[in-house]
């Protein structure tokens, strides 16, 4: 179930919310995101594109597993500072117009721990302020990701991709539904629209999505370790 | 067109209504667009455009209730590597020979579309054409030529041809627009056939003595309410003298009856039409005069469309055979005069070939009717109706069922030898087969056997409905890539 309501200081001032990442909310093997996030995706996950199931309508995201439900970054969100998508940031907050709301029935709300989200004075927390400029971002960021898409549409620059992955354990992996820019079509746009992007700022989120692709070997080399881990778990268990 | 020096003038009279039939198309109707570079959300947007998986024909083998079979549009899987029918044959187990070696009809039983939101624009998972509004479609299609494709659109009412000494129309004359030159001029001019016809005088090859439907009366069906479902199969009902079609487009449904007059009086065949449809819809009629031209291009002349011919619109080849020439012409483009004639005999041999092999396809629908309930199906059977060549492949299908390299030899046959096997054994042909037919080919059917009942459970639970889809890609659209 879910109760979701405007947030206000008054009835809300003693509300704390737990923001660790957990298996419950971030098993997910793709999540979408905004450009603006690009440069710190980058270094981590595979940055691609995707249709939403419902509307067939491109969206970015970035890809954190193989297998459905798979996360194989949560553990570096628990324990190191790895950077973890806005989507999956903002926890149980909605947007509710230029105001925050939040589910009241998400079990990660609650009085007892977490994080509190206002002070003693009333006045917003760390945690609730950086709530608050994901939002921020998120709202603009979601409109600027759709232009960058539709422009990327317009020049036939996406191209879908099939991510495939042979495991040591002998298992694969295809990943189907992605997409990426298609870089023969790039390499041979007319000098005016390759100033045209760069000036938008849309080629350097061009080069993060294709340098993003080399993520996908080191996610594999990820996967590859716990399976033989789970491999090694079973022999062990059997001998 | 400008590209390579080329231009095209469009000559149309702003009087004449289009006849506006044909709504249905063929697959190849995707592969045209496309090259066109016509939008397939525009033309989902703007023609009323529905998506056709195939034909059902109800009532043409036996006219029981339960009587009809699938003439779906996609092949029978692992066509390429095996025959499918002497193992249906054998063990169909009273599985219908559509299920037996495809998804499609299974799909078009559910109501399915045949691919999702997600799939790209012109791309299958299931292959598909459309049912469309003609009369939408046809300024759709003028407007793109004229606004991407720089073809020039003069709506004027043509008064004279002008002719060289050597019979080559120079031109022709207008009332509004004066004298329009050319140096290949493509009649499309409908059913008076004003160029081909009347100016260069090829007579007409009329076949109403092996289809007998001269008839059709033409009405539009309103849904009870907007969320009605809609089948993507085209549904042919057999009649008295003829057959009724059925295509629903997404605001409302084409309904129409093509019958023989010669069978049946214009009253009772509306009586029968108002039967169908439940209640009095009013019927255009439109009469059908079977046949072609003797031949398609002649001097700088070539016929396309209703000019070049028309059958009645069992399995919707009308506008496959304008594609078809359209392509060939297109492909084809004499460089100069000289060599005009050289290519002017090919098109008309194949073109010929195409009528031939569409005249003989639609009169294989009667004349596996096992009816003899009235003298329409009756004369149907009457060997002195059926062309040699259809009475040559019977024979031979008795004993070698069709398959794609026996007897299809053309590059572009217009109905492949799959059609062929899903109307024959649609409607219970028999042909022989011995055990010796099956063996070396067991391991390839039991695998294309697996792979079918595959597929028909993973589409039934993927595929949305047919009418969900379509107003879907009116909402968001579909995706280029």
């Amino acid at each position: 179930m879910t109760q979701i309501v405007p947030l206000n200081k008054e009835t809300y001032r003693h509300l704390k919310v737990d923001s660790r990442a957990a298996a419950a909310f971030d098993s997910r093997r793709f999540v979408q995101v905004i450009v603006k996030e690009f440069p710190l995706l980058l270094v981590h996950y595979p940055i691609l594109f995707s249709k939403d199931p419902q509307t067939g309508q491109f969206f970015c995201g970035a890809m954190l597993g193989f297998d459905e439900n798979e996360n194989l970054f949560l553990e570096d969100w628990q324990k190191r500072d790895f950077y973890r998508p806005l989507y999956l940031q903002r926890g149980p907050f909605y947007g509710n117009g230029p105001e925050l709301a939040i589910d009241l029935d998400d079990p990660r709300v609650g009085a007892d721990s977490g994080k509190p989200l206002f002070n003693e004075q009333g006045a917003p927390t760390r945690y609730l302020q950086s709530i608050i400029w994901a939002f921020q971002d998120l709202t603009a960021g979601t409109e600027m990701t759709k232009l960058f898409i539709a422009r990327m549409l317009e020049l036939k620059l996406i191209e879908p991709v099939d991510v495939e992955v042979e495991f040591d354990d002998g298992s694969m992996r295809r990943c189907v539904g992605l997409y990426t820019i298609d870089q023969d079509v790039l390499s041979r746009l007319p000098d005016t629209v390759v100033v045209e992007l760069f000036r938008r700022g849309y080629m350097r989120l061009i080069d993060y999505m294709i340098a993003s692709l080399k993520q996908v070997p080191v996610m594999a080399r990820k996967k590859n370790l716990r399976l033989l881990k789970e491999t090694e778990g079973l022999a062990s268990a059997v001998g | 067109m400008k590209a390579g020096g080329l231009s095209i003038t469009l000559v149309e009279s702003p009087d004449i209504k289009i006849i506006g039939v044909g709504e249905g198309t063929w697959p190849t109707m995707r592969q045209s667009l496309e090259r066109m570079g016509v939008s397939e959300t525009d033309l989902f947007k703007h023609c009323d455009a529905a998506f056709k998986q195939g034909g059902k024909f109800a009532g043409w083998t036996t006219g029981a209730p339960d009587d009809s079979y699938y003439h779906p549009l996609m092949l029978p899987n692992g066509f390429a590597q095996v025959n499918l029918v002497p193992h249906w044959l054998r063990r169909s187990n009273g599985q219908s020979f559509c299920d037996f070696v495809t998804a499609q009809g299974r799909i078009c039983d559910d109501g399915l579309a045949p691919k999702l939101i997600t799939t790209p624009e012109y791309k299958p998972v299931a292959n598909y054409s459309y049912h469309l509004d003609a009369g939408k479609f046809a300024p759709f299609l003028a407007q793109h030529c004229t606004q991407k494709l720089g073809v020039r659109h003069v709506l004027a009412d043509i008064t004279q041809v002008n002719q060289t000494e050597s019979g080559d129309i120079r031109s022709v004359l207008t009332k509004q627009s004066g004298e329009v030159p050319g140096d290949l001029f493509i009649d499309c001019s409908g059913f008076s056939a004003l160029l081909i016809g009347k100016t260069l005088g090829v007579g007409f090859k009329d076949c109403g003595d092996v289809l007998f439907c001269d008839t059709a009366l033409a009405s539009q069906v309103p849904y009870n309410t907007p969320d009605d479902p809609m089948p993507s199969q085209t549904i042919a009902t057999a009649q008295d003298a003829g057959w009724i079609w059925d295509i629903c487009l997404p605001t409302r449904r084409g309904v129409g009856y093509v019958y023989s007059s010669r069978h049946t009086s214009e009253d009772a065949a509306r009586q029968t039409l108002r039967k169908y449809i439940g209640s009095d819809v009013p019927a255009r009629k439109i009469p059908i005069r079977s046949g072609h031209r003797e031949i398609f291009w002649k001097n700088n002349c070539v016929a396309a469309g209703l000019a070049g011919g028309f059958l009645e619109p069992l399995e919707s080849s009308s506008i496959v055979l304008v594609e078809l020439s359209a392509k060939l012409l297109a492909e084809q483009l004499p460089a100069n005069r000289d060599i005009m004639d050289i290519i002017a005999k090919r098109f008309n041999d194949v073109t010929m070939y195409r009528w031939g092999r569409i005249i003989d396809f639609l009169k294989l629908h009667y004349v596996l009717t096992r009816r003899t309930d009235s003298a329409f199906w009756r004369d149907n059977v009457d060997p002195a109706t059926i062309p040699d060549r259809l009475k040559e492949l019977l024979a031979l299908w008795k004993f070698h069922p069709p398959w794609f390299f026996d007897e299809f030899d053309r590059l572009e046959e217009v109905f492949p030898a799959a059609s062929y096997q899903y109307v024959l054994y649609g409607m219970g042909f028999e042909s022989e087969s011995g055990p010796e037919d099956v063996l070396d080919t067991e391991l390839q059917a039991t695998r294309a056997r697996q792979e079918i009942e595959r597929q028909t459970a993973e589409l039934r639970s993927r595929l949305p409905t047919n009418r969900d889809l379509l107003n879907k890609i009116r909402e968001y659209g579909l995706q280029p890539v």
